[in-house]
């Protein structure tokens, strides 16, 4: 009788842990779901575009392997728990990047900047080594004025800057890199003309 | 009991335990569902263009899975998971029309954005045709290049499919042609002036009356179209191409200012050589201008030490120089205009005569957003 009891209970032990793995996993979806929302509040929706984004895919992806299962007979969630556990790894390792990534973008906004004015200053190097001959004067003048504004435009870079609008001042700095540049041209035609 | 029975009998037990367990009510797949179709609205934008919807939705999941929850704690026989299949459902419905709109919203803000920035980048394009037709032109300048940079930065912003930054670009860039509108309507003002078109029309018909009663040649000079006529037995004869001073537009009111002079002048020394290749001098400033400056001066509108200036001439070396208010032509068309010219011929200088068919048309209608 002892011995039968002993198999019994041993049996509804097994059975109940089948049963636990029946259930969905509640607790990693969340914790997964907080820990995306975590690193998103951190800046990785700007700063860590691509890497969200594959967080999220992981997440779906997980998503879809809990409702494939819960419509099986015998739910096996094993394979939606390893991914929800390495998303919830990758996402704290995610978090403990952006800080960098903020840096690196914030670097690279300077660096544009840096772009920017040395593209400025050969457009302003080309304008005042022009000739201001016959035919070219009146070019000239308008693309000094140009390159005035082309600088005024140059100074909203520092101020994105310093409200940590990274992104912003890299799209900033890249446009006046890429007027100054276009002036630079023009100048160099104008004197072209001069030559001809 | 024997031992095969009793082994029947544990197994029938556990088929029943994991029958019990496992055969309860299937949880609804559709609560997965909507927890998935609530991260596509997060990656989609949903909370950039309908939060209120998003937050409801997330609202109403949260309420759902606490019930789900709820349900899940009773005993298998006792779950009942319809209505709550059927509230996932309509959740699932919500969150699928608001990621519809947001689809659609998306793809009409990119085509807001692109009407929004080929509009700035049309407009930015005419300023800078515009100001190819006068010398005073370095504000309007300033405000069409900040503007077009602004158009550079919305385009990369929207390349990103932020379109509400790129928008915001492009809103400024338009902010900075109106600015450059601005300041162009400064300098043209006047030229759109029926009363100031109908002065000069006149100035320039009495001239070319005067020919035709004389027989005598007479140059008209049109400043807006850059253009000096000459005028015979009321006939115009010939027409060349001119640059003016660095503010050629104004009227000349006094010594530096760069403008060169309306009026009706004439010509009062011939240079068959001068710095500029040939040269003819004009009796600027006349009675008018005196009277003009006078005024000017004691309104404080001249600079203190300034005087009305002169030495202004009609002259050669290039009609693309910048002028310090005179009058310039290209060599081989001022050898003509010097043949023409005699001591006492009539040189009247006007802003312009016509709006239709001239740049100030293009001025008047990009004023106006045509």
């Amino acid at each position: 009788m002892k011995k039968y009891l002993t198999k019994n209970l041993v049996v509804i032990l097994a059975l109940a842990f089948v049963v636990a793995a029946c259930k969905q996993p509640t607790a990693l979806i969340d914790s997964a779901k907080a820990a995306i929302e975590d690193v998103t509040k951190a800046g990785a929706d700007k700063y860590a575009v691509e890497e969200l984004k594959a967080l999220n895919d992981d997440l779906t992806k997980a998503m879809d392997e809990v409702t494939a299962q819960d419509k099986k007979f015998f739910k096996k969630f094993g394979t939606a728990k390893d991914i929800l556990t390495q998303l919830a790894t990758k996402a704290a390792e995610l978090k403990a990047q952006v800080p960098a990534k903020i840096e690196a973008a914030k670097n690279l906004g300077i660096q544009f900047q840096g772009e920017a004015q040395t593209a400025l200053a050969e457009a302003k190097d080309f304008l005042a080594k022009a000739p201001k001959g016959k035919g070219t004067a009146k070019d000239l003048e308008a693309l000094k004025a140009d390159l005035t504004g082309a600088e005024t435009a140059f100074a909203e870079i520092q101020a994105a800057l310093d409200a940590s609008d990274f992104i912003g001042a890299q799209d900033k700095a890249k446009s006046v890199k890429e007027k100054a540049a276009a002036i630079a041209e023009q100048v160099k035609a104008a004197i072209e003309k001069v030559k001809k | 009991m024997s031992a095969p029975k009793r082994l029947a009998k544990t197994l029938a037990l556990g088929l029943f335990i994991l029958a019990a367990a496992c055969r309860t009510p299937p949880v609804p797949s559709e609560i997965a569902q909507a927890v998935v179709l609530e991260k596509d609205l997060g990656r989609a934008g949903g909370t950039l263009f309908f939060p209120e919807e998003v937050e409801a939705y997330r609202r109403r999941l949260v309420a759902l899975k606490a019930a789900f929850e709820t349900e899940r704690a009773k005993f298998g026989w006792f779950r009942d998971y319809g209505p709550l299949r059927a509230s996932s459902r309509r959740l699932l419905e919500e969150g699928g029309g608001i990621l519809d709109r947001v689809a659609r919203a998306k793809s009409s803000r990119s085509d807001s954005f692109q009407t929004a920035a080929g509009e700035l980048e049309d407009r930015v394009a005419r300023l800078k045709t515009i100001t190819a037709y006068f010398n005073e032109n370095d504000t309007i300048r300033q405000y069409a290049t900040q503007a077009e940079i602004k158009l550079a930065e919305a385009r990369l912003r929207a390349e990103k499919e932020n379109y509400v930054e790129a928008k915001k670009s492009a809103a400024e860039g338009m902010a900075l042609v109106e600015k450059a509108q601005a300041a162009a309507g400064g300098v043209l003002a006047r030229y759109l002036d029926p009363d100031e078109l109908a002065r000069w029309r006149r100035l320039a018909e009495d001239t070319v009356a005067s020919t035709r009663a004389s027989g005598k040649v007479a140059f008209v000079v049109n400043k807006i179209e850059r253009t000096l006529t000459v005028y015979r037995g009321g006939e115009a004869v010939s027409s060349y191409g001119v640059g003016l001073g660095r503010y050629g537009l104004s009227d000349k009111l006094f010594s530096g200012d760069e403008a060169t002079p309306e009026g009706r002048y004439m010509i009062v020394q011939k240079f068959p050589q001068s710095t500029f290749y040939k040269a003819l001098l004009i009796n600027y400033p006349n009675d008018l201008d005196r009277k003009e400056f006078a005024a000017a001066k004691r309104k404080g509108g001249v600079p203190g030490g300034a005087s009305i200036g002169g030495a202004i001439e009609i002259h050669g070396g290039g009609r693309d120089n910048l002028t310090m208010g005179c009058v310039g032509l290209e060599n081989r068309d001022m050898d003509e205009v010097f043949r023409w010219a005699e001591i006492g011929t009539t040189v009247t200088i006007v802003g312009a005569l016509a709006v239709e068919g001239t740049i100030l048309e293009e001025i008047r209608k990009f004023g106006k957003n045509e």
